[in-house]
């Protein structure tokens, strides 16, 4: 008995940190919570789109039944408890502009059980910015309450967008793509990568004679060259510091992958196969890459350790994997799962762990791709097509929810976040 | 004849000949040429109207002479389509290459570089499309060489999926799609 005891608390242990079994359980009653809105006169096209930024993110956040109900109050009011006999919490908010360039906003957030304020704030920005100002007081709400962090509400997303053949903008953009603010164009640009967690500055790559990859500071408009290659040059990962970077070049016309020590300006080749080696991505502390390759006559995902020669495959499903991303220990790809030449075919999200076989299946139908983990580990962004809609997906992992938000921006060419 | 006479003739003459003439003197009127006839009327002036330009000649320079040379054999050369997912060269596309092989070689082509463009079809996604359309391009810069072309004139490059010919959401397009094709550079 006492074997079996120790036996399973060992195996509780072994998998209690894995993305790929654990899921925190649906908490039956999860706080609920309602939104006053108590703005007066303001663009009424901006009032509602704010209140709908809110019910978004809290519902993102997962810590909240949320009321979506838009509820009117005055901002200096007393909160009537009868009114909200089902909730616990108010969020109270009130717009305002200040001049023609400010939009203020003051949030309070109201234990109706415990009948106390818990939270009150005031804050200010350019109109234009205005979802970043709802992320931020539903991202502090989150704090006041002690619950998990939600620093993905505030990060931004950086991604490429065909316009027309052969050219592709770059845009910044919060991460529902509500803001967004074009900061690279002319020509074809793809593939940005941002440079550093601050996310202050981005890696892309122009087609230009030859492809050349580009860094740009997006606070100071400083655009420096960095490489240029033969046929492709993509910057598939940062390292955290921010001193490595792994490329796909082909230099000698062929898709490698390749180490690029920005201090030292030092090139090593990783991988060295005829067909296509792409999409490289850190992991393991760094000391290995997880890479897409059709070393098997069909693209998947394999793994190699820096340095090495040996080559280990990480998929052993599906017949087409053809993008991953990374974080630390996990992999999350898309699959194609029809072979469909004439119609329209499915590709499915997967989470694997590189410590274990399992793999989690996290999307059901349409088109999944460019998925991509936040700083978390725990939130993925991906891209869903479904019929003729376009979506923004986003995944938390432990909370086993998905949330898609539709899309009207055009082909996204490539996302990081 | 009385001699006294012809003096009182030539003085009458000579008087009757510098006699004032009746001068107008006015703005010409605009828009007319007046022509003014012992009838009266008016004469329009034909010569010189209605001329038309029939060319319009500049010198061309011999940029744009070499531009247009390259854009006609752009437009001579041919397309190389590829299979779904695929890279390697389709046995009916083998005279294809074969055609792009002499046209390259041709007198007036040789003095010019080839960029070889890999494109692929919508279903593709991020880097691993990429890819692909640059192992296609590398097929065909390939069998260009094993038909003669000069390694040195060629370089390649992949526009993925950024390069759509067809842009409707059917088989046929996404055939047209996955191609390769080229430019030609001086």
């Amino acid at each position: 008995m006492k074997v079996i005891v120790i036996l399973s608390f060992w195996l509780i242990s072994l998998f209690a940190g894995d993305l790929t079994l654990e899921i925190v359980k649906e908490v039956e009653s999860k706080p609920t919570i309602a939104i006053e809105d108590a703005t007066g006169r303001i663009n009424e096209s901006l009032g509602k789109k704010f209140f709908k930024l809110l019910i978004g993110d809290l519902e993102v956040s997962a810590h909240f039944d949320v009321n979506d109900t838009h509820l009117r109050s005055e901002f200096d009011e007393g909160f009537d408890v009868l009114k909200h006999k089902k909730n616990d919490f108010v969020l109270r908010y009130k717009l305002s502009m200040e001049g023609r360039n400010q939009l203020s906003a003051q949030a309070k957030l109201y234990d109706l059980k415990q009948d106390t304020t818990l939270f009150s704030k005031t804050y200010s920005l350019t109109p234009d910015r205005y979802p970043f100002l709802a992320h931020k007081i539903v991202y502090d709400l989150n704090r006041a309450l002690g619950f998990k962090d939600v620093e993905f509400l505030k990060n931004f997303v950086v991604y490429s967008k065909y316009t027309k053949p052969k050219h592709a903008d770059i845009y910044i953009s919060d991460y529902t793509l509500t803001y967004q603010k074009k900061v690279i164009s002319g020509g074809l640009n793809l593939f940005p990568k941002w440079a550093n967690s601050r996310q202050t500055k981005f890696y892309y790559t122009a087609l230009e004679d030859k492809p050349t990859l580009y860094l740009v500071d997006i606070y100071t408009g400083d655009k420096r060259k960095v490489l240029e290659s033969e046929g492709m040059l993509v910057c598939s990962d940062v390292s955290k510091d921010g001193t490595k970077l792994l490329l796909t070049m082909a230099p000698k016309f062929q898709p490698d992958i390749y180490q690029y020590d920005v201090i030292t300006k030092q090139l090593t080749q990783i991988t060295n196969y005829v067909g296509i080696d792409v999409n490289g991505n850190f992991t393991k502390n760094e000391r290995r890459v997880v890479f897409v390759s059709d070393r098997l006559g069909y693209p998947t995902i394999f793994t190699k350790r820096i340095g090495s020669r040996a080559v280990e495959r990480v998929v052993y499903h599906g017949r087409n994997s053809n993008a991953c991303n990374a974080f630390e220990d996990y992999i999350i790809y898309s699959s194609r799962e029809t072979d469909n030449e004439f119609g329209k075919n499915t590709f499915n999200l997967y989470l694997a762990s590189l410590n274990s076989d399992y793999i989690r299946r996290l999307t059901a139908n349409g088109v999944n791709i460019f998925p991509r983990f936040a700083k978390d580990g725990e939130t993925v962004l991906f891209i869903k097509e479904l019929g003729n809609q376009v979506g923004l997906g986003l995944i938390r992992l432990k909370y086993n929810k998905t949330y898609i938000y539709p899309l009207h921006t055009g082909r996204i060419q490539s996302i990081d976040w | 004849m009385n001699k006294k006479l012809i003096p009182i003739f030539i003085a009458v003459f000579l008087l009757g000949g510098c006699a004032k003439k009746n001068v107008q003197v006015g703005p010409p009127v605009r828009g007319e040429t007046r022509s003014t006839s012992y009838s009266g009327e008016v004469e329009r002036v034909k010569e010189g109207e209605g001329i038309q330009t029939i060319q319009e000649m500049r010198e061309k320079d011999a940029d744009e002479i070499k531009l247009e040379q390259m854009k006609r054999i752009e437009r001579e050369a041919k397309e190389i389509y590829f299979d779904f997912d695929k890279y390697d060269i389709r046995p009916d596309q083998e005279p294809r290459i074969e055609y792009d092989a002499k046209l390259f070689n041709r007198k007036d082509a040789r003095e010019f570089n080839i960029r070889v463009e890999g494109n692929c079809d919508e279903w593709g996604t991020d880097e691993y499309n990429y890819a692909l359309g640059l192992k296609r391009a590398k097929s065909v810069r390939d069998a260009l060489i094993v038909r003669g072309v000069s390694a040195e004139r060629m370089s390649i490059i992949s526009y993925g999926e950024s390069n759509p010919v067809c842009m409707d959401h059917t088989p046929e397009c996404w055939a047209k799609n996955r191609r390769v094709e080229f430019e030609l550079i001086p």
